[in-house]
């Protein structure tokens, strides 16, 4: 049974005389249980679904499509209704760790803060927290809670956000790029954390990041996104070890790893999509019929995938 | 044997009581890549920083071409400054978010050639395609542009004073992967071209491992060791 | 424009506002409020610089016969002890407070720039003595301060002026101070110095422009409160001559007849009341306009 099912979705920004399609037509579920990664460039899209789907874009933006989280489509409940569900039901683990927590405040106030609003019991809460942080790897959370957030590194306060954002029991987590600007150390641990935060936990999540290596280890399976569109769907292990999708192909070819061979050209102006397939510009094996027809999502091997040239074969 | 372009020799640096660096040796070929490895903390920028002459050490000599940097007049630094060139971590503040990105780009040779509008848009425009840029591009604000291209960018102007060693501070660590091949690459072609010797700091041993000639690793407030990479040289 | 969305969200880690030229102009039009203010700061302007045209009758001409007048046909807003005519006494009264406000406004500007510029960017002994007399300007409570200057000064237009910059400009230094430090760390600036530019060229060439829509904002703000100052003094007499029409002073003399006479209060009350509001509507509006972290919002 899928948790969430996310139907034709597509984002628009106005912006002066232009309008930007940030996302287009994407279709994805999201099992009970399961981890999905969205993994893309930065402007692919991929964050704007994110926060398209708890309805936190800004005022420009321009949805349509349906999100279905339990049967339930959060596009057309009423605010009070989707307040009870943000936060609650589904959790977003921002960005910027470092941004996330008020600098002048001491641990312990922040984490009671969140009960507060909520209209949970303090004490209770923080127990729970504090359980949970044991679990969730941070040594000696009680001194911890005593310390402000700049006291932490960026590794402690991402797991410390972690523990916030679980300490409701989401039925959700959805992680927006966890690992941007982390160094490798603090990266490898939230490897751990998020592999712990699965297995432990069972949480459902939905995994928005551009780290192939934690959405290798971490995701079930794993949505690659390309100038707003889902090009390829499937197992985390296929997706990433024998990508189908010749702009997967490239990002795993432009890991250090796996050579360093960086993609030709830029991702293409979201004002002004390229005729026919988006990455034909940039695809050694385009042909005619690239430039000429858009492709659709067909099923390949099991999984899914936007491409002529797999049609071809 | 010539003289490397570079070599940092027994160089310290502390705050106050707070030490962050000791006896930090290490040289540069012409044409060479260093890495160099830490951990974050680890002094690795503030290190940088002193080559290009933005902090001053507490010790140690800096030679470019054999003579110390640290122990030079003003006239004489100047003359020596535009030839050692930096490059930083964050793209969103690299460039002046209040000037055009060709603005940017000709800052330097405005400085330093006394060229004319004319000629300064020709050879900004020379720039930008040796680094992969579209004429469109140097119309944009930086606030317009992605962290690749203003990387781009400050390749372009650092390139106009046709430096012999480039300070890389984590140039791509805030870059998606594809991109960070790009530039990467970019760096290399470049090397390739003009002979420039890099200084790449970083905090990814992949990525170091890949595009340097040798490894330095900074642990502990100094050098424990230097390490060859044995690559083939004509990639 | 690839990346419209990962901008906004890179610019809430910005520290620098993004809007300037058109951008700017674009957004003020945007905003109703501002639009209002503007027009309405306009209209003030306007009325004051062409207010010796405007005004039905001489403001300084006594007429005793028609004292303390109710609004009439013949005298709009009525006449003050001395039958001299309001509203020409408010149109010329609005130069004077404008006028005075702009010399307190720029010379605050230009001294606090020039000052919080050199503290911040060349730091050492030069902070540590600019910042030790701008604390001691701030120290004062400011009306006592500028009463204590007027006092020795005495009062006049000029005087007044001096007065009130040598209150206010040390706000504009310590705020200069701080945009300078944290502008000055920016890599741009590095790579400017590296680049080969001297002090003065990073000074005028970027730091100086990063810094001062933040500068604009505290003036805009500022001149609602030079305003009240101005006001304020006059009304407690050593503002400005007995003689110069001034809105505080219109106050201070009218606050004797309150009884029978309410309107000499009334509308020089309102007059100040209004170009306060306007300049607090406009320095908001261009905070949150200026202010990256200020856009955007729930589509609820």
């Amino acid at each position: 049974m899928s948790l969430l099912e996310i139907k034709d979705l597509s984002v628009e920004f106005s912006a002066r005389e232009n309008t930007v399609k940030a996302v287009s037509h994407v279709f994805f579920k999201v099992r009970e249980g399961e981890t999905l990664g969205l993994i893309g460039e930065s402007g692919s899209g991929k964050s704007v679904i994110g926060l398209a789907l708890l309805r936190l874009l800004p005022a420009n933006a321009n949805v349509s499509g349906t999100v279905l989280f339990q049967g339930q489509d959060l596009f057309s409940l009423r605010p009070s209704e989707l307040r009870k569900i943000r936060g609650k039901r589904i959790s977003l683990m921002p960005q910027n760790p470092a941004g996330a927590l008020n600098p002048v405040l001491k641990n312990r106030l922040q984490i009671e803060e969140v009960f507060e609003e909520r209209g949970i019991d303090k004490k209770e809460g923080m127990k729970k927290s504090l359980r949970l942080m044991k679990k969730l790897l941070l040594r000696d959370p009680e001194k911890l809670c005593d310390l402000y957030p700049h006291q932490l590194s960026g590794g402690m306060r991402q797991r410390l956000i972690a523990c916030m954002s679980l300490s409701f029991e989401p039925e959700l987590m959805i992680a927006d790029e966890p690992t941007k600007g982390l160094d490798p150390e603090a990266k490898e641990g939230a490897v751990e954390l998020f592999t712990k935060i699965k297995n432990d936990y069972g949480k459902t999540m939905l995994l928005i990041t551009h780290d192939l290596d934690l959405a290798l280890e971490v995701c079930d399976r794993i949505a690659v996104m390309y100038a707003g569109e889902i090009v390829e769907l499937d197992k985390a292990s296929k997706v990433l070890n024998a990508p189908s999708h010749p702009y997967t192909k490239g990002l795993v070819r432009a890991q250090p790893r796996n050579g360093l061979v960086p993609l030709s050209g830029q991702s293409p102006s979201r004002i002004s999509l390229p005729e026919g397939c988006f990455f034909h510009e940039r695809c050694r094996y385009s042909n005619i019929e690239c430039f000429r027809k858009h492709p659709e999502m067909k099923n390949h091997n099991g999984g899914w995938i936007r491409c002529h040239f797999q049609s071809l074969q | 044997m010539s003289l490397p372009i570079l070599a940092v020799n027994e160089l310290a640096m502390s705050f106050g009581t707070l030490e962050v660096f000791r006896s930090v040796s290490f040289s540069v070929a012409r044409g060479e890549t260093l890495g160099l490895f830490g951990k974050s903390g680890s002094g690795k920028t503030t290190i940088g920083k002193c080559i290009v002459g933005l902090e001053r050490p507490t010790g140690g000599e800096i030679r470019v071409q054999g003579a110390n940097i640290l122990n030079m007049g003003k006239k004489e630094f100047r003359k020596l400054r535009p030839k050692i060139q930096i490059i930083f971590q964050h793209p969103e503040t690299s460039l002046d978010p209040r000037m055009k990105a060709f603005e940017n780009l000709i800052e330097p040779l405005k400085l330093h050639s006394g060229l004319k509008q004319d000629a300064l848009l020709k050879w900004g425009e020379e720039l930008a395609e040796l680094t992969g840029l579209r004429p469109e591009h140097l119309a944009r604000y930086p606030i317009q542009l992605s962290g690749g291209e203003i990387q781009r960018i400050v390749l372009a102007r650092i390139m106009a004073l046709s430096p012999d060693f480039i300070v890389a501070d984590e140039p791509t660590s805030m870059l998606d992967v594809s991109v960070q091949a790009q530039i990467l690459r970019l760096m290399q072609k470049l090397q390739r071209e003009t002979g420039v010797s890099y200084l790449l700091i970083s905090h990814d041993l992949e990525v170091l491992r890949k595009v340097c000639h040798r490894i330095a690793y900074l642990d502990n407030g100094t050098i424990t060791s230097i390490e060859n990479i044995k690559r083939d040289v004509k990639r | 424009m690839d990346n419209v969305f990962t901008n906004r969200l890179r610019k809430k880690n910005f520290s620098l506002p993004e809007a300037y030229g058109s951008q700017f102009v674009k957004r003020v039009f945007q905003r109703k409020d501002m639009l209002f203010a503007l027009a309405a700061l306009l209209l003030f302007a306007g009325l004051s610089i062409f207010a010796p045209l405007l005004s039905p009758y001489d403001p300084n001409a006594i007429d005793l016969k028609n004292k303390n007048l109710n609004p009439s046909e013949e005298h709009l807003l009525g006449t003050d002890y001395l039958g001299r005519d309001l509203l020409s006494r408010i149109l010329i009264g609005a130069r004077t407070s404008l006028s005075i406000a702009s010399g307190v406004v720029l010379i605050s500007l230009f001294l606090g720039t020039a000052t919080g510029c050199a503290a911040g960017y060349y730091g050492g002994f030069v902070d540590e003595s600019i910042s030790r007399v701008t604390d001691i300007f701030l120290s004062f409570p400011s009306v006592i301060f500028a009463l204590t200057i007027m006092g020795a000064l005495g009062a006049g237009v000029f005087n007044l002026m001096l007065a009130l910059s040598i209150v206010h400009w040390a706000k504009y230094a310590r705020m200069m101070r701080g945009q300078v430090l944290s502008i000055k760390k920016q890599e741009f600036v590095l790579s400017a110095i590296t680049g080969g530019a001297g002090d003065f060229y990073i000074i005028r060439k970027h730091i100086v422009p990063n810094a001062i829509a933040t500068l604009f904002v505290l003036a805009t703000i500022d001149f609602g409160h030079v305003i009240l100052s101005i006001a304020t003094l006059s009304f407690l007499g050593i503002g400005l001559p007995a003689d110069v029409p001034e809105w505080g002073a219109m106050l201070s003399a009218g606050k004797e007849f309150m009884r029978t006479a309410p309107y000499q209060t009334i509308f020089p009350g309102l007059a100040i009341t209004f170009i306060v509001i306007i300049f607090s509507i406009l320095g908001d509006g261009m905070r949150d306009i200026l202010d990256p972290n200020h856009e955007g919002g729930e589509i609820d």
